[in-house]
């Protein structure tokens, strides 16, 4: 038999060709077809749904905008419908049903679901069926291989759901132009700007890694889902508000302006801080001409003439672009050292 | 040149030894049978040898001296792990391509041929194929790669007697006609006697024989099985032990 064949001695001698990364793009995404198609089936349906939409709200709205003046009754009337039909989905037709306040909670759940299930299987399901044998001694090597297959999708995901964002800004303008919400609230802030591609992405990376530790598709996507609510919700709560320190502004006539209220306390005429229970105390005491007024505005006004002050410590709207790339930038680095930490992974596991 | 070469390898899991102080020069040419009862850490081995799994202890190279799992040493080293995973939801012609696209050496030509030859379709989900079918495939990606050595991990256990009969034919013709070295591993080693040139038998993770077939039969004056036996029986103390090289 033949010891030594051609190949040996080229191998020898010529130095080594590496494997092409566009070669191990196509692998990564005929790998991954199930992915992109459940992907893209996902975001297709809510983009359709928020294209039509878009284009209902926005003409509704330049009729809201084209009214002058604005403080006139019929202007305020068709404002008012305007919210209650297309925010509130008071018009109650099949598309609206719910209302942008549905449809954009239900967005929420978009970037865990995408992440998770892009992200879990893609070394997880190797390791359940061996396929990581296959993979893993090819020329290409594991490396190579771990990198195509986490970064390429990483990036495609991070990209359509950037855009996706861009579309949805423009299904929802119009709810922030009218003062319905401010981009700063919990409930926009996750949806627009960077941060819905960054958590996307964040989610992506956690199930990856997730998936590479454990070995297992569905528990990665359990932990991930957790790890998402958990951290969404204590970002909300306790970490955004704190980006920046708070504005302290004075309400009522001070006109507080548009953004994202974390407190408000009132200060008696003698500066000191009003409980609640003093406030209630107010409200019975007030004379019936204010308790019985028409006028929403007649309790406050009563208290301004008293030398009652309303504060409110506000993460103002003019914010919104430097909150969203704190909060974008730390995604990313989280996301990029969770994805280092599964190519790290991979290359130390044994088989 | 030898085409695998260990010194002192050894692998621990979770304080067991699967294999430990094995020294072993595999030289080029061969049809080698790697035997044991199961758990005797062929697996093992071989997991090593092409790269999968990192030694605890010692070192291994492949294909005249690089270490396993290096670039050149994946280039060199085609290996079929046991029940020869692929991806089900794959087509066999995508299989084609996504191998194809892993490596840098690949002879579509061949390839296509020995399919059509064992009359699998290339349009087929690997997921339908029969367990035959699959084995032949992943040989087939295998024997495409151009490989300098061929390593095939228990490759017969989950096939039928013909399937078998075929799979070690087209092992053998291609060692024929590529000259390329082949390791194949087996609880059995009746199955591998006619085609082996070469034996290693392990057992709870030492190496009891190595060496070419001739040699052994020479200096034994005995039969493959027999001699085989001999070592396994030597190596484990309890009489009642059954399993093993049959």
């Amino acid at each position: 038999m033949i010891s030594s064949t051609p190949a040996v001695a080229s191998a020898a001698t010529t130095r080594r060709r590496r494997v092409p990364w566009t070669r191990l793009a196509w692998v990564t995404l005929r790998q991954r077809r199930g992915a992109v198609i459940g992907t893209s089936i996902l975001l297709g349906l809510f983009a359709v749904y928020l294209l039509i939409m878009a284009i209902i709200q926005n003409h509704a709205y330049a009729a809201v905008e084209a009214c002058h003046p604005a403080a006139a009754v019929k202007c305020q009337h068709l404002a008012n419908s305007f919210s209650a039909d297309y925010w509130g989905g008071g018009a109650g037709g099949v598309l609206q049903a719910g209302g942008a306040q549905t449809v954009s909670s239900l967005l929420f759940a978009v970037p865990v679901l995408l992440g998770a299930f892009v992200g879990a299987p893609l070394l997880a399901r190797e390791f359940e069926h061996g396929t990581f044998r296959f993979a893993w001694t090819q020329g290409a090597g594991r490396t190579r291989w771990t990198l195509s297959t986490l970064v390429l999708p990483a990036v495609l995901l991070t990209a359509v759901t950037g855009a996706f964002t861009a579309l949805f800004y423009w299904y929802y303008r119009p709810f922030l132009a009218d003062g319905q919400v401010s981009e700063m609230l919990p409930l926009s802030f996750a949806l627009l700007g960077v941060v819905f591609a960054a958590w996307t992405l964040f989610s992506f990376a956690t199930a990856a890694f997730t998936g590479t530790l454990l070995r297992r598709t569905v528990p990665a996507m359990g932990i991930t889902l957790v790890v998402y609510i958990a951290l969404a919700l204590a970002t909300a709560t306790a970490i955004r508000p704190r980006y920046m320190t708070p504005v302290t502004v004075r309400g009522w006539n001070g006109a507080a302006g548009a953004g994202w209220v974390l407190s408000s306390w009132v200060k008696g005429p003698n500066g000191h801080v009003l409980s609640q229970g003093d406030l209630n105390t107010l409200v019975v005491y007030a004379p019936p001409s204010v308790q019985n007024s028409s006028n929403p505005n007649s309790f406050t006004d009563y208290l301004t003439q008293h030398g009652y002050t309303l504060w409110q410590s506000v993460q103002p709207d003019s914010r919104f672009w430097s909150f969203q790339l704190i909060e974008g930038g730390w995604l990313l680095a989280v996301s990029c050292v969770l994805i280092a930490a599964t190519v790290w992974l991979a290359r130390r596991r044994g088989a | 040149m030898n085409v695998i070469e260990t010194a002192a390898l050894g692998k621990r899991y979770r304080g067991q030894w699967a294999l430990r102080g094995c020294t072993l020069a595999i030289p080029g040419g061969h049809i080698v049978a790697l035997v044991g009862p199961n758990g005797a850490g062929k697996t093992t081995l071989l997991t090593m040898a092409v790269g999968l799994t990192r030694p605890t202890q010692g070192t291994v190279t492949v294909v005249g001296g690089e270490p396993a799992g290096s670039p050149r040493a994946l280039d060199g080293v085609a290996f079929v792990a046991q029940d020869a995973p692929l991806y089900r939801n794959l087509s066999v012609a995508d299989t084609l391509h996504l191998a194809r696209n892993l490596n840098t050496r690949w002879d579509q030509r061949d390839a296509e041929n020995r399919l059509e030859q064992l009359e699998i379709p290339l349009a087929q989900r690997v997921g339908e194929l029969s367990g035959g079918q699959k084995a032949q495939l992943a040989l087939t990606i295998a024997l495409a790669r151009r490989p300098i050595l061929l390593v095939l991990d228990e490759p017969l256990s989950s096939l039928d007697p013909v399937a078998r009969e075929d799979f070690l034919a087209s092992v053998v013709a291609a060692a024929k006609q590529d000259g390329i070295s082949v390791v194949l591993s087996s609880h059995v080693l009746a199955e591998l006697e006619r085609v082996a040139t070469y034996l290693i038998v392990l057992a709870r993770g030492k190496v009891h024989v190595a060496g070419t077939v001739q040699e052994l039969l020479a200096s034994h004056g005995a039969g493959l099985e027999e001699i085989a036996l001999r070592y396994l029986r030597a190596s484990v103390p309890s009489v009642s032990r059954t399993e093993g090289a049959a």
